[in-house]
């Protein structure tokens, strides 16, 4: 895929994607990964436009879908490092199903969320993830639904690898998505990076890093405004 | 029994008595026996009680069609009996488990689960005067535990019949085998060297599932036909065959997985069994309703094919030629069955099946190269080569793309794109059979499964031609001139709207009459002979 030169990114200007993009380029770059060995399978949706501009056997699926081909193209191929990529949209609202049953199976590969708390590419609706009481284009008077956390459906669903990194933290989100590419098992990691054009006046979280995973995952529930490896379990018996 | 003529009986019990198991004991008995079997089933959704029913037919030529009327009812209890006795052909017999006390012999009253094999028993005596072939049969299909009860109440009901039968002449000296369609679509699938499988259970492919569990094929039960046919679309992605196989509600959320496969151009093989619709419909219940469906699954336009095998040789033939077909033309193939051909047991001879050998074509493939590897590289023939992962990196692309398969909305890009999709299946041949009198003007026109019943319509009626697709879509152009010769065009299809002859509309001017039914049961043998000959 040498011919990406010509490749412009379709982002508007200082997007979180900018950063996301540079972050997994390290990754690949510092793990010595041959693009020919990596499957990445994009969502729809404005951080699915990745598929142009990062080398790799990459697939751009359907909206809410990318579970369920990355778990298909795993297990035909084990030896393959596999990646599914998806939006809070795709994977809160339209591909749930997969998310939960993906943990439930364990399959074997990286799941990187970019949750910019929005309907980014359709210009401005709300999405699951979106906070309470948030304004946007689809919820006039303000969104009344208790937000859905991809951080406690991981808890209640059991997931192994937890983790939650910003996507202005570059060098956290390197480090976390490297060791969620190293676990043997089904990894999580939302990239909170909140769209600058359509959530510029969502309501603010503060942000904080752990130090140490959580020993109990269920003690994660609810905490929606920490970062870092949350939870790893360890290796099955 | 008559020499010539097909013998029918129809079984009749409750959910639970074991009447399906009954069917497969006593057809492949009757196959060691050198007689051809047809088991149909109809029974309700639902596990216990109820009325189940199966229809066996056996026969020395092959003519194993379901019938109207049966020679012989046998039902579980009287209650059955008196619904079921107005199925019985005039001078044929109507039989029950309770009239006989089959229930009070003393292998069934010491174990009442046992009376079905008492049931084999008793049918076997009305034909064959020993048991050898039957108690074999049971050694193989009964597990050790449970054996030497069957095998008693097997005997019990045999001796119960002081007057046995024996029909010891002419039959077949070939082995005859008996298969479901779903068992034979997985060892079809095994053949070709398929290596996945994900398959939400539904009737009636659910025996397709459990078939492929068996074998050595990775197979995975997901939450929904959406992962199914996606994992599926992953799996063949990355280089292995694979398969998927739902009904029309699984297929309706299947549709966007069937766009992908065509836009992205991914092979993709899913196996469609037609049931009663729409909606949940008659569940258990047969149809060839989803033919216009399938051709017109998702949205945009774009190249897909459309099989619809009618027996046992052309399952096992057309799902390896489905597996070749989507690799060379790197499109989705959709295969029709339906709940006729998947669930009942037919027979053939073993050489039959043994003689069809498919060799496997993975398609045009990707070859290291200094230039950049195009994926999606413009050719005449619209086929590109496919690299796996591993090989080399590119993008697969659900939007639309350039050759490489970076996304754009570049007017040249989308007009080269959507011509080279659209034109890798130009030039597709054969699809269809012909058989009886080639040169007759009188026309019969079938697809799919209702193939054994229009084949012994033209055994009895030799002066007309019948011609069988098993490719509905492309529609094989070789079909027309057989058309435009014609001077009566019938065509016989288990559906309400005529839906081959609406295909057909768009071919061909010829003008077409229809025989139709959609009541979830397949064509009976004399029925479908008095509505042909109603028009002939």
């Amino acid at each position: 895929m040498k011919a990406n030169s010509k490749q412009i990114p379709s982002w508007c200007p200082g997007c979180d994607n900018f950063m996301v993009l540079s972050a997994l380029k390290g990754v690949l770059g510092d793990l010595k990964l041959a693009p020919k060995d990596v499957v990445i399978c994009y969502d729809i949706g404005c951080a699915g436009n990745m598929v142009n501009l990062l080398d790799a056997c990459a697939v751009e699926t359907l909206h809410g879908r990318s579970i369920p081909v990355a778990s298909g193209v795993k297990s035909a191929r084990p030896e393959l490092t596999v990646i599914a990529q998806a939006g809070d949209g795709g994977l809160l609202n339209e591909g749930l199903n997969h998310f939960i049953h993906a943990i439930s199976r364990d399959d074997d590969i990286t799941l990187i969320v970019n949750n910019n708390l929005v309907f980014g590419l359709t210009a401005g609706q709300r999405s699951s993830a979106t906070p309470q009481g948030a304004v946007s284009r689809s919820d006039q008077g303000g969104f009344a639904q208790v937000p859905l956390s991809v951080v406690d459906l991981c808890v209640a669903s059991g997931g192994r690898f937890i983790a939650r990194v910003l996507a202005s933290d570059i060098n956290q989100t390197k480090t976390i998505i490297k060791k969620a590419l190293d676990f043997k098992g089904f990894a999580v990691v939302e990239i909170i990076e909140p769209c600058k054009i359509w959530a510029k006046n969502f309501p603010k979280t503060n942000y904080k890093k752990v130090k140490e995973p959580f020993q109990s995952r269920k003690n994660l529930i609810g905490k929606q405004n920490i970062t870092g490896l949350l939870f790893k379990e360890q290796a099955k018996s | 029994m008559n020499n010539s003529k097909p013998f029918s009986i129809k079984i009749s019990g409750p959910a639970g008595a074991g009447i399906a198991k009954l069917g497969e004991i006593l057809s492949s008995a009757f196959n060691r026996e050198g007689f051809f079997t047809l088991v149909y089933s109809e029974y309700p959704s639902r596990i216990r009680g109820g009325d189940n029913n199966i229809q066996i037919v056996i026969s020395r030529n092959g003519d194993i069609s379901p019938k109207e009327k049966v020679d012989l009812l046998f039902a579980f209890d009287d209650v059955l009996l008196e619904k079921h006795k107005n199925e019985v052909i005039s001078g044929g017999k109507a039989l029950s488990a309770t009239r006989l006390k089959l229930n009070e012999l003393g292998p069934v009253k010491e174990n009442p689960i046992v009376l079905n094999s008492a049931v084999a028993g008793f049918l076997w005596s009305l034909f064959l005067k020993d048991l050898k072939s039957l108690n074999l049969q049971i050694k193989e299909s009964v597990k050790e535990a449970f054996l030497k009860a069957n095998l008693e109440a097997v005997h019990s009901g045999f001796e119960l019949n002081q007057q046995k039968d024996d029909f010891d002449s002419t039959r077949a000296t070939k082995k005859i085998v008996s298969l479901n369609g779903n068992e034979l679509f997985a060892k079809a699938a095994e053949q070709a060297d398929c290596q996945y499988a994900s398959i939400y259970p539904m009737t009636p492919i659910t025996g397709f599932l459990n078939s492929l569990s068996k074998t050595k094929i990775k197979t995975v039960m997901p939450e929904d036909e959406i992962f199914a046919a996606l994992s599926t679309l992953g799996a063949s992605y990355a280089g292995k065959r694979a398969i998927t196989a739902t009904s029309g509600g699984g297929f309706c959320l299947m549709s966007e997985a069937v766009g992908f496969a065509g836009m992205a151009e991914i092979p993709l093989v899913i196996l469609l069994g037609q049931r009663t619709g729409p909606s949940s419909g008659i569940p258990t219940f047969t149809s060839q309703a989803d033919l216009l469906f399938a051709i017109n699954s998702s949205h945009g336009d774009f190249s897909k094919i459309v099989l619809a095998p009618g027996d046992l040789e052309e399952v096992y033939f057309l799902t390896q030629e489905a597996f070749n077909l989507a690799d060379i033309y790197q499109v989705p193939v959709i295969i029709l069955t339906d709940k006729y051909l998947s669930e009942s047991r037919f027979s053939t001879t073993e050489e039959s099946l043994k003689k069809i050998k498919v060799r496997i074509n993975r398609g045009k493939r990707f070859k290291k190269q200094k230039s950049p590897y195009k994926r999606y590289q413009t050719t005449p023939s619209g086929v590109s080569a496919r690299a796996f992962p591993g090989e080399t990196a590119f993008i697969t692309n659900s939007y639309e793309h350039d050759e490489y398969g970076f996304s754009t909305d570049e007017v040249s890009d989308r007009l080269a794109m959507v011509s080279k999709r659209e034109r890798k299946l130009k030039n597709l041949q054969g699809g269809f059979s012909v058989f009886g009198d080639k040169d007759s003007k009188k026309l019969i026109l079938g697809w799919g499964s209702t193939k054994t019943q229009i084949l012994e319509y033209i055994r009895e009626n030799p002066r007309v031609k019948f011609i069988h697709v098993n490719r509905p879509w492309p529609f094989p152009q070789g079909v027309i001139s057989h058309l435009e010769k014609a001077k009566k065009i019938i065509i016989v299809e288990n559906n309400f709207s005529g839906q081959m002859a609406q295909i057909l509309k768009g071919q061909t001017t010829v003008k077409v009459e229809s025989i139709l039914k959609d009541d979830g049961r397949p064509f009976f043998q004399e029925e479908l002979d008095r509505e042909i000959n109603k028009k002939i």
